[in-house]
């Protein structure tokens, strides 16, 4: 898992994502994260990386 | 019981008048006829001012007032970001600003008790000017009356309002107001330097595209004894501000800037009562440190971006131009810019020695550079005040992820700081322009090289005296003079040039060419581009 600064222009990056969002209602933004995660997860393709990505995200929580 | 903590102000700066001079004006028979004019004293128009004056272009600069600083809720801006220093080096106050200022380079971003990510900018400088310098708007303010003083005692007309303004395509007609009549100037060049509420633009019917946010801010300026890092801090959610953000930022005379994010909806009069601003204070420093307020100061922030920075022989610079959200220091910072990259161009049309549609190029660089700006403050105010629950997740993620993982902590945003801005390929500047620092080179500077102010630098990396020598015939015939560059200086590796290369530096310290194998005629080639001589429309 790369945890290493590998998004181009992460500024640009976070307000496409935030954009989104906009309009949306709670349960329809977390629906679509949900499907970005998947297809976030079809460019990753290797199963240990998603397996180490979905541990970080689980130890990350708040 | 507690009982109520007794609230100190300090006593208020007390800020130099300056008078009212009858102007020539109101007892010539005939109007008199200016290559330029400025309205409004702010940064700037003063910084264009000072500049216009050391390129020898005579100017007059309207003011309505008769002092510096600030009257009701205007700017106060304290950050000054390492391309204004390196104008001011130029202008003659660096100095000044560098002994009363506050230097610093590291910036710290917090979430709660723990620092999502830092920076440090001296990294890359490679200028004898810092990343940053902070300091009272005000006190810049007066360096540069002091200096344009010095250089033509009444080229400021303090008390002078303008009334009415005759936009011509060869000029304009300024009419104006003092407190001993009116009378009306007129102008090869005027320069609307006004502000955010420019009424000149207002009657011009221009539509500014203004935006307003509904983030809400209180400035506390306070003077306190505790010893805190020089650095600019910030928090994400401050635990001592119910979770929302706040800045930390040292100026001139021991005095912080301390500015909270408020509640949206929260009333700015209450908020900015002593009483409540005391709380928060107390809050933020701890019990026993003693304090005493400067300055409190409740705003919302607004955008605008005018779709063109001149109108005929009109130009619109600084606010009265483009104004953004205040975070990275993207404001005051570039008029002084807008300043620094007009100056030479008008001093240049002026002479007869470069084209008028060079003029021109001062929207297309620095409408580019507002657009930029726009986009990037616009980005962090995004992050600072999330509009939904799902953008406030967002963001917890990403800060959740940024204590142990370095990508998420690029994704973390509380100001990008302001760097002099890249400027597009253009028909003056086909590879785009971008500024160069202030490098030293032996006992002088870049900024040395450029004093005189109208002249371009040819910097031959590796040159020799002869190669350099072959150009002497264009420096009689253009503004322009060659310089022979050390192959291994610290010039040459900042220039990313190979040995050979003739960089041609601007008058504003932006690179207009980098030519491979220089010869007379290349060089030549370059140079009217970047003046406009060969595309004169007039």
């Amino acid at each position: 898992m790369r945890t290493d600064p590998n998004i181009a222009d992460p500024d640009a990056f976070y307000e496409a994502w935030v954009a989104a969002h906009g309009g949306l209602s709670d349960a329809e933004s977390a629906a679509l994260d949900a499907r970005l995660v998947l297809l976030l997860a079809n460019q990753v393709g290797d199963l240990q990386v998603l397996l180490d990505c979905i541990a970080a995200a689980r130890r990350a929580a708040d | 019981m507690t009982t109520a903590e007794a609230w100190k102000f300090a006593p208020a700066y007390e800020l130099p008048t300056w008078p009212h001079v009858r102007a020539p004006d109101l007892d010539a028979r005939e109007r008199i006829r200016y290559p330029v004019v400025i309205a409004g004293g702010g940064l700037s128009g003063l910084t264009l001012a000072c500049d216009l004056l050391l390129r020898g272009v005579a100017v007059v600069l309207l003011d309505e007032d008769d002092t510096v600083g600030v009257r009701g809720a205007s700017s106060r801006g304290i950050c000054y970001a390492q391309k204004s220093l390196e104008i001011f080096a130029r202008l003659g106050i660096y100095e000044k600003i560098r002994a009363k200022g506050i230097t610093w380079s590291v910036g710290r971003t917090f979430s709660g008790a723990d620092e999502v990510y830092s920076f440090d900018l001296e990294d890359d400088r490679r200028s004898e000017q810092p990343p940053f310098i902070n300091l009272q708007q005000f006190y810049l303010e007066w360096y540069l009356v002091n200096r344009i003083r010095e250089l033509d005692e009444g080229a400021i007309r303090w008390k002078t309002s303008v009334v009415r303004v005759e936009h011509g395509s060869a000029g304009a007609i300024v009419h104006v107001e003092t407190p001993l009549g009116t009378y009306a100037l007129e102008a090869d060049w005027f320069v609307d330097a006004t502000g955010a509420n420019s009424r000149i633009r207002e009657e011009l019917g221009i539509e500014a595209h203004v935006s307003r946010h509904t983030d809400r801010w209180c400035i506390t300026d306070v003077r306190f004894e505790k010893p805190l890092q020089v650095e600019r801090w910030t928090w994400i959610d401050a635990p001592f501000n119910e979770g929302r953000g706040v800045w930390q930022h040292l100026m001139a005379d021991a005095v912080w800037r301390l500015d909270y994010q408020m509640d949206e909806h929260a009333d700015p009069e209450s908020i900015s009562k002593p009483e409540i601003a005391g709380e928060r204070l107390r809050a933020q420093l701890g019990p026993g440190v003693e304090f005493e307020f400067v300055w409190i100061g409740p705003y919302q922030y607004r955008d605008h971006l005018l779709d063109t920075f001149r109108v005929g022989r009109t130009i619109f610079v600084g606010d009265a131009a483009h104004v953004v959200c205040p975070f990275g220091a993207r404001g005051g910072n570039n008029g002084i810019q807008d300043a620094g990259n007009l100056g030479w161009k008008l001093a240049l049309v002026a002479a007869g020695e470069a084209g008028e549609s060079l003029v021109d190029s001062y929207h297309a660089e620095r409408h580019a550079a507002a657009v930029e700006n726009l986009r990037v403050t616009s980005r962090t105010a995004r992050f600072l005040a999330p509009r939904s629950a799902a953008e406030h997740r967002l963001r917890r993620a990403v800060v959740a992820l940024a204590r142990t993982h370095p990508f998420a902590r690029k994704l973390a945003n509380t100001g990008r700081m302001a760097q002099a801005n890249d400027y597009p390929p253009s028909r003056w500047a086909p590879a785009g322009a971008r500024s160069l620092q202030n490098v030293a080179l032996g006992a002088t500077t870049v900024m040395d090289l450029l004093a005189d102010g109208t002249r371009f630098a040819g910097l031959w990396i590796g040159g020799s005296d002869a190669e350099v020598a072959s150009l002497a015939d264009l420096a009689q015939r253009l503004p322009f003079v060659a310089h022979a560059v050390a192959a291994d200086g610290a010039l040459a590796s900042h220039l990313r040039a190979a040995p050979g290369t003739l960089v041609l530096v601007r008058p504003d310290a932006y690179i207009a060419a980098t030519i491979a194998e220089p010869s007379r005629d290349r060089v030549e080639a370059a140079l009217r581009c970047a003046l406009a001589l060969d595309d004169d429309d007039r």
